[in-house]
């Protein structure tokens, strides 16, 4: 019997794939492979600044999954957001220290996507380029302060 | 010829049938005991299709009275004659109390009672009525819930414990005694209907027939209390001692709701004590407590001890009842343990030895810095930076090292042949970690920020690994990424 992880993992999967989200896609192919690397493509929405551009987000799940969050950042092209380093790392608490095992790929999705809409300027994190160049490659060993709320 | 060879084999045939008969017929009886409150014990064995009335007169030659005087006693109820033995929610070896009724009067109600089997809610203590597995409600449903399926729950009331005999999670049966003698000839004045009836002591009185006075308590009207307590249901019973402690978080999944984490339906399922009623598979529960446990992430509550809230952070919702825990395999059930032992010690002022393979709790005199390890290894350390015992100010972490062999061997002489090794572990716990400023725990940066939390749950202190101090504004100003 496969492990719990991977059961909710196909279960969320069957979930997305015949109720699918509006501007969020899953390569179906990528997930066949390994059912713990998910790639999705998420749609910036209309009338935001981010209207016609697409971007691609890794998810990679461990063992623990749901009580251990996944790891999530932006691969290829990151978006400038105030919240998203250049290296694809977010700073968003549902991915670390308000993670609960209620939370989904679909509603992290749906987070990153409200937390992109709900921006006015593009513009990096004021400390991007201190943070990407001495921060681990794993975001999850960030320890985050979440200043605001509001975007 | 033929003839007789067929009539030898036709009598063969009945004789095997008769003897498998027989054989089927003793395999069907319960086997039980029938205790007396004049200290006798009478063993029968019951064929689940009788009912009272036949155990009645089963027993009353034995206590020397007819059998309309004879009452029958379980679980907190009087049972009354027309109950079948199936009914009763008997287990091989469950003690059955027989007493002499104490009027003619209530001879006389009991044998109406019988033709009517109308329940009379005023006077239920007294008269018979049916066994307490077959009046008790589901306590795990609330009133409305109760209300909704009465139709379609027909089925007993459900009962999960941990059960010490067969270490594994059992069916539970819920048994009743005199919360003075601890007897089991008591008679219930009124059915449990939630948890708290049965877990919170003198919810429900009644009568205590055990001794041939009958108990009194220091209550208005001198009743003593019902005290309930669980068995397992899936072993023999072993006597009046053989308990097992309930888990009321596991219950029937009546409502078929899956699994918060993995999205199975399965049953029996977990409920987290939480407004939402959270709810978990067992298999995911067990997940849940690992993954935690790894990362020392038990919180120690005081009234409950060393537990665990809902995996989605409600409020209000640890796990009151520890036994729960109990469902991890044994390996992480030590774990769990010794991390609670040692988490108490923290919390009530102590300290852990900081020997390796010791790790002993020492409870220590707050304005002594001398700790000695009595009854572990007999190391001798300082409070404060857990390093051997010295005069004077805390030496840098530097020195350390250098004057550690010295004083270790001063110390113990016999542990000097493990000491390399003790020492090398010793070296590289030093030069990969640092203590939390707070609580000492030695504490690994695996790459990331300067910005340390404290894994410890119950200190979780926030601090610079550089500064060695509280984390600060000037901290991620000045190094937040070294």
């Amino acid at each position: 019997m496969s492990c719990p992880a991977e059961r909710r993992l196909r279960k969320e999967l069957l979930e997305l794939l015949t109720n699918p989200m509006p501007g969020i896609y899953i390569d179906e192919e990528k997930v066949a492979k390994n059912i713990n690397e998910w790639i999705v493509t998420i749609e910036g929405a209309e009338k935001t600044i981010y209207e016609g551009e697409t971007f691609q987000l890794q998810f990679s799940f461990n063992e623990k999954y749901p009580f251990d969050s996944p790891t999530v950042l932006f691969i290829g092209k990151i978006p400038v957001h105030s919240h998203i380093y250049s290296n694809g790392h977010i700073c968003l608490s549902i991915l670390t220290d308000d993670w609960t095992p209620a939370l989904s790929v679909g509603a992290v999705c749906l987070s990153i996507r409200s937390m992109l809409s709900s921006a006015t300027k593009k513009e990096r994190p004021p400390d991007d380029m201190i943070y990407t160049r001495t921060c681990s490659k794993n975001p999850k060993k960030t320890k985050w302060f979440f200043h605001d709320d509001t975007v | 010829m033929s003839f007789i060879i067929n009539f030898i084999r036709a009598v063969l045939d009945a004789m095997l049938e008769l003897f498998s008969f027989g054989r089927k017929g003793i395999s069907n009886k319960l086997p039980i005991f029938v205790k007396t409150n004049t200290g006798k014990q009478i063993s029968l064995n019951l064929d689940p299709e009788w009912n009272i009335s036949n155990v009645k007169r089963l027993v009353a030659p034995s206590l020397g009275i007819s059998p309309d005087e004879v009452k029958i006693i379980f679980a907190g109820k009087e049972l009354e004659d027309c109950t079948r033995i199936s009914e009763c929610d008997l287990g091989t070896q469950s003690v059955l109390h027989a007493v002499k009724s104490r009027s003619r009067s209530e001879i006389e109600t009991k044998s109406k009672k019988c033709l009517e089997t109308l329940f009379d809610d005023e006077n239920v203590g007294d008269v018979p009525s049916k066994p307490l597995s077959s009046t008790l409600v589901d306590l795990q449903l609330k009133g409305e819930e109760r209300r909704d399926s009465e139709s379609n729950i027909k089925a007993k009331a459900h009962f999960f414990v941990h059960c010490p005999e067969c270490k594994k999670l059992c069916r539970g049966k819920l048994r009743v005694r005199c919360n003075i003698c601890k007897g089991g000839c008591f008679t219930v004045h009124r059915d449990p209907e939630c948890w708290d009836d049965v877990l919170v002591p003198k919810k429900i009185q009644g009568h205590c027939e055990s001794k041939e006075i009958a108990c009194m308590s220091d209550e208005e009207n001198g009743l003593p209390f019902a005290e309930f307590y669980f068995k397992c249901a899936e072993h023999g019973s072993g006597g009046e001692k053989d308990y097992a402690a309930p888990l009321t978080l596991i219950k029937m999944n009546l409502k078929k709701v899956p699994c918060l984490a993995c999205g199975d339906i399965s049953d029996p399922v977990l409920v987290f004590p939480c407004v939402a009623g959270h709810t978990s598979c067992l298999d995911c529960f067990k997940l849940y407590c690992i993954s935690r446990l790894q990362e020392r992430q038990f919180i120690s509550h005081r009234e409950f001890g060393y537990t665990l809230a809902c995996p989605v952070n409600c409020e209000n919702s640890f796990i009151q009842e520890i036994h729960h825990f109990k469902l991890l395999e044994k390996d992480y059930y030590d774990r769990y343990q010794q991390f609670g032992a040692e988490e108490f010690v923290l919390q009530s002022g102590g300290v852990l030895c900081p020997q390796p393979n010791c790790g002993m709790g020492i409870l220590v005199d707050e304005n002594c810095n001398r700790v000695h390890c009595q009854n572990g290894c007999n190391f001798v350390f300082c409070k404060i930076c857990k390093q051997g015992y010295h005069i004077g100010d805390c030496l840098p972490e530097s020195a350390i090292s250098n004057n550690m062999s010295v004083s270790e061997f001063s110390v113990n002489p016999s542990r000097v042949a493990g000491a390399r090794w003790d020492e090398a572990s010793k070296i590289a716990i030093q030069v990969t970690t640092k203590p939390c400023p707070k609580c000492r725990t030695a504490t690994e940066r695996a790459g990331g920020c300067m910005h340390m939390a404290c894994t410890r749950a119950g200190c979780n202190f926030e601090w610079c690994w550089i500064c060695q101090t509280e984390w600060t504004r000037d901290c991620m100003a000045a190094h937040w990424f070294g």
